[in-house]
């Protein structure tokens, strides 16, 4: 990717950490986590104020203190067209923002929509739509001033009539998904036509760096009032209008969707692509053919099956590069179901360890040799798992978890556990189903080997299609689930949707009256992620957030695989900068291709 | 002629009505909620508000009847899974590619088993006869996903002859649709052409033993002439019926290809709307795909009348 040297391990080491002790120094009483007004003010955020916010919030990761390695500008050449493959998707169903829940699909949107906010190259959250902006004392007003002379893909001029446009949009559940991410604005207001006032019920340290934020924020995504009510709204889904460097010129479903540069952006610097076409290719097979054959330049979307990187980064033709990624893999064990049956997780972990069906549990979670399973399954690409927490987000990540953690393998430890529960080498014990899509299966067997091999215990694949597997989860209706999460970049987003009694994915539709929770519940768990999410500080959060990990990881919430890594690939002539390297995001703006 | 084709339509019409009523009921009994799936990660109270808009939270049979009466005029829906488009639009868009795939595929196979199957009927017993045989069920056990790949491998990425993946209209030229198909086509042809290469072979054996090839021979005509003026217009008969068929499995197994190669055709869709429990994707996209296997059927009973006048339609 770059002809620079990248620093040695320790010398990255010792940057990050430096770094990660000036973003958490200041007074943990203060809501405006140490800045003033003026500092949190626009058009432009220092890096320090960058980062102390993003810290304040939960979001500073590794990543955004990783050194710039980007390609020398000289090297690269504006103009040019430029073949993306998006992996392991058969089509685009929309880039609306309102209803887009993969990472892939505002991996898209990124280009397309702009926001008051974005980050950029520089770690400097600059006005995308917004010139500049003041905040009162409190933190709970923003004034944002709007560029002007902005106009959408459509010709429609650019106003604060579409922030609030966007804002009253998005508030409404039935015609966005996440209305619940804007819940502590509490109005949006427009001063003149180029001003607009966003009032908040408390202090938010992360509404300029993750809320107002173009791509992963989608709620304040700004889009076109006129362009929806023109198109209606399924047609605006596939060819989204909005203020973004790129516009989507056309888009056969399923088959390619071209970008082709916005001639009238507000930066007349960027894009310095002329086009860009997105094909969706859900085999990895032909992907792999394809950018080897040079039919594509660049693959994004899902994260590419961990059996081609090895080819990628044998060819000389082609870059790869790996940073950590976002989210968390591994197996559900229902808790209702015996032999593994736990009625009650409230109590300490050693009164646990006396019942038979947590010492299934933990016998289970033990035996799993995750470095083994990944240099099986992962070809040796990714990090042992040990609780929802991952490594993309840095200072809340424990890197000791694996070493004390209840689910640390053991195998005479796991040998022991099962035959005090009655199973002594997993005789009689009954064969167990394991849930999964096709797309998992290889893993599955490789787990069915590992606990055969390990416990003597049987297990038999049960493959479903997806659809009938999130039936079967969402209502318990299970064994052992291969399941997970990806793109989460923030605590909340591990332990909130997963981890409480209430939480969307925790067995939502199961019985309630047989079933007192889903996969798992932890009223000490409970109490200490709803705490989690606000509290400021982010010395007590990060111990909050640590406390929940290590709890839900010895009561075996989940018996924890890998986190997954991010792989970029890219052929030699096509030059990403480094800065712009946030797992998750593809933004193309900056992207020039070498003659 | 008139009163057979009117009858045939007719009867084609019921066919296609009683298989998209069978898999209208077919697909709602299969498990799996679609909005579940595709809402996963929102709030739960947008699924039910989505399942009241698609009347999926109605009486299968009160579905079905408002399913029947929009097809009556015209309306095959929209998509439930993401994109909420007409269905029909997204088979428009589809249905170019899988017939240019599937035509292709049927040319490419017609090409090289018509003169294998001729050859090997020729020289019956003779070392080309059995070479043809072992390359006919070698290209009959090939699966057709492996052969695309190892196609992709050969001519696009060492080669780099050809594009890997994608599909160009007709409208962007003859070679720019013609090389994105080639391959995918001889990957979905190759099966088919070691079934037709059998059936001619066979089916000219029979043809050369007959009293009027015997003649043309005694009559001193040559060879040739014998052969393809007398014995294989013959021969075409029973083959032509394999020829129809061959076409009708061909659109229908092209989901493979459409897969390796990423063209977004009619047998793609149909798997992943099933996969997606995308109802009226699934339903319209059957439609289509039974349309054509049953229209192309009438056409080979047609093309029966034109071949061999002696066939009597009354």
């Amino acid at each position: 990717m770059s002809d620079k040297k990248y620093p040695a391990p320790s010398e990255l080491r010792r940057f990050v950490h430096d770094g990660l002790e000036k973003a958490y120094d200041f007074d943990p009483l203060d809501p405006m986590v140490g800045l003033t007004a003026k500092e949190l003010s626009g058009p432009v955020l220092e890096r320090r104020t960058v980062l102390r916010l993003l810290a304040a919030s939960g979001a500073l990761t590794a990543a955004h203190l990783m050194p710039a390695i980007g390609v020398a500008p000289a090297a690269a050449a504006s103009g040019g067209t430029l073949r993306c493959g998006w992996s392991g998707v058969g089509e685009f169903r929309t880039i609306d923002p309102a209803q887009i829940n993969q990472v892939l699909l505002f991996q898209i949107s990124s280009n397309v929509l702009s926001g008051l906010t974005h980050i950029n190259p520089q770690l400097q959250a600059q006005g995308d739509l917004a010139l500049d902006w003041e905040v009162n004392d409190a933190g709970t007003e923003y004034i944002f001033n709007l560029r002007e002379g902005v106009t959408f893909h459509n010709g429609d001029p650019f106003t604060a009539d579409d922030v609030v446009y966007t804002y009253q949009r998005s508030k409404d559940p039935d015609k966005s998904i996440h209305s619940r991410v804007i819940g502590n604005v509490t109005d949006v207001v427009r001063i003149t036509d180029h001003k607009v006032k966003i009032l908040l019920a408390k202090p938010q340290a992360s509404m300029l760096v993750k809320t107002l934020e173009r791509a992963s924020g989608r709620a304040m995504t700004i889009v076109s009032r006129g362009a929806i009510e023109s198109m209606g709204t399924s047609n605006y889904g596939l060819k989204t209008v909005g203020t973004g460097p790129f516009r989507i010129t056309d888009h056969q479903l399923g088959q390619s969707m071209t970008l082709e540069r916005f001639e009238d952006y507000y930066d007349p610097d960027r894009p310095k692509l002329d086009k860009i076409i997105i094909i969706p290719i859900i085999d990895p097979e032909p992907i792999a053919a394809a950018i080897e054959a040079g039919d594509i330049q660049l693959i994004g979307g899902n994260p590419i099956a961990a059996e081609l990187t090895d080819r990628f980064e044998a060819n000389p033709d082609l870059n790869v590069h790996i940073v950590p990624g976002p989210g968390f893999q591994g197996v559900f064990l229902n808790p209702w179901r015996d032999p593994m049956k736990v009625t009650d997780f409230d109590k300490p972990v050693e009164e646990l360890k006396t019942e038979p069906g947590f010492m299934v549990r933990l016998a289970i979670a033990k035996a799993l040799d995750r470095d083994l399973f990944i240099k099986q399954a992962l070809f040796g690409r990714g990090i042992p798992a040990f609780g929802t927490i991952n490594p993309a987000m840095g200072f809340y990540f424990d890197d000791g978890i694996g070493a004390n953690s209840e689910q640390r393998f053991d195998l005479a430890e796991a040998r022991k556990l099962l035959a005090d529960a009655g199973f002594p080498g997993g005789e009689g014990f009954p064969t167990l189903k394991l849930l999964h899509t096709p797309s998992n299966r290889r893993q599955c067997l490789i787990i069915k080997n590992i606990l055969k091999k390990n416990l003597g215990i049987d297990i038999e694949l049960d493959t479903k299609d997806f659809p009938v597997l999130i039936d079967q989860f969402d209502t318990m209706n299970y064994d052992l689930c291969r399941l997970g999460s990806g793109g989460d970049y923030d605590p909340d987003d591990g332990v909130v949707d997963w981890m409480q009694i209430d939480s969307k994915f925790n067995g939502r539709n199961r019985d309630k009256a047989a079933m007192r929770f889903g996969f798992f519940s932890d009223k000490e768990v409970d109490a200490l992620i709803t705490e989690q999410s606000v509290t400021v500080d982010p010395d007590d959060r990060k111990a909050l957030v640590q406390k929940v990990n290590k709890i839900t990881s010895d009561k075996v919430a989940q018996a924890f695989l890998y986190h997954p890594p991010d792989v970029q690939v890219t052929r030699k002539e096509v030059n990403f900068p480094a800065e712009s390297r946030i797992p998750g995001l593809v933004d193309m703006d900056r992207v020039t291709l070498s003659r | 002629m008139t009163g057979y084709i009117l009858r045939r339509i007719f009867g084609a019409v019921i066919v296609m009505w009683a298989v998209a009523t069978l898999v209208f009921f077919m697909l709602r009994i299969l498990p799996g909620d679609p909005l579940a799936a595709m809402l996963f990660e929102a709030d739960p109270s947008a699924a039910e508000e989505l399942r009241i808009k698609f009347g999926l939270d109605q009486p299968m049979i009160v579905q079905y009847w408002k399913w029947f009466v929009l097809l009556l005029q015209g309306d095959m829906g929209n998509s439930i899974y993401g994109s909420r488009i007409p269905v029909s639009q997204i088979l428009i868009e589809a249905a170019p590619r899988t017939i240019s795939l599937a035509f292709l595929a049927f040319c490419v196979s017609i090409v090289i088993a018509i003169p294998a199957g001729l050859i090997s009927a020729l020289r019956r017993g003779r070392p080309i006869d059995h070479g043809v045989t072992f390359i006919a069920f070698l290209g009959l056990s090939m699966p057709d996903f492996w052969l695309g790949i190892l196609l992709i491998i050969l001519f696009a990425a060492k080669l780099g002859w050809l594009p890997a993946i994608g599909y160009e209209p007709l409208s962007a030229g003859f070679w720019p649709w013609f090389s994105h198909l080639i391959l995918p086509a001889t990957a979905a042809g190759t099966a088919f052409s070691a079934i037709i290469a059998r059936m001619v072979r066979s089916s000219m054996l029979e043809v050369l033993k007959t009293d009027y090839v015997l003649v043309a021979r005694a009559k001193g005509l040559s060879p040739w002439r014998v052969v393809m003026g007398h014995a294989f217009p013959n021969a075409l008969i029973p083959v032509i019926t394999v020829m129809g068929i061959a076409f009708g499995l061909l659109m229908a197994s092209a989901v493979v290809v459409e897969t390796v190669f990423a063209i977004k055709g009619l047998g793609r869709i149909l798997i992943e709307g099933i996969l997606n429990r995308d109802y009226p994707v699934v339903q319209g996209a059957i439609l289509v795909v039974s349309f054509i296997f049953v229209f192309v059927n009438l056409l080979v009973d047609v093309l029966y009348v034109i071949i061999d006048p002696r066939i009597r339609v009354d």
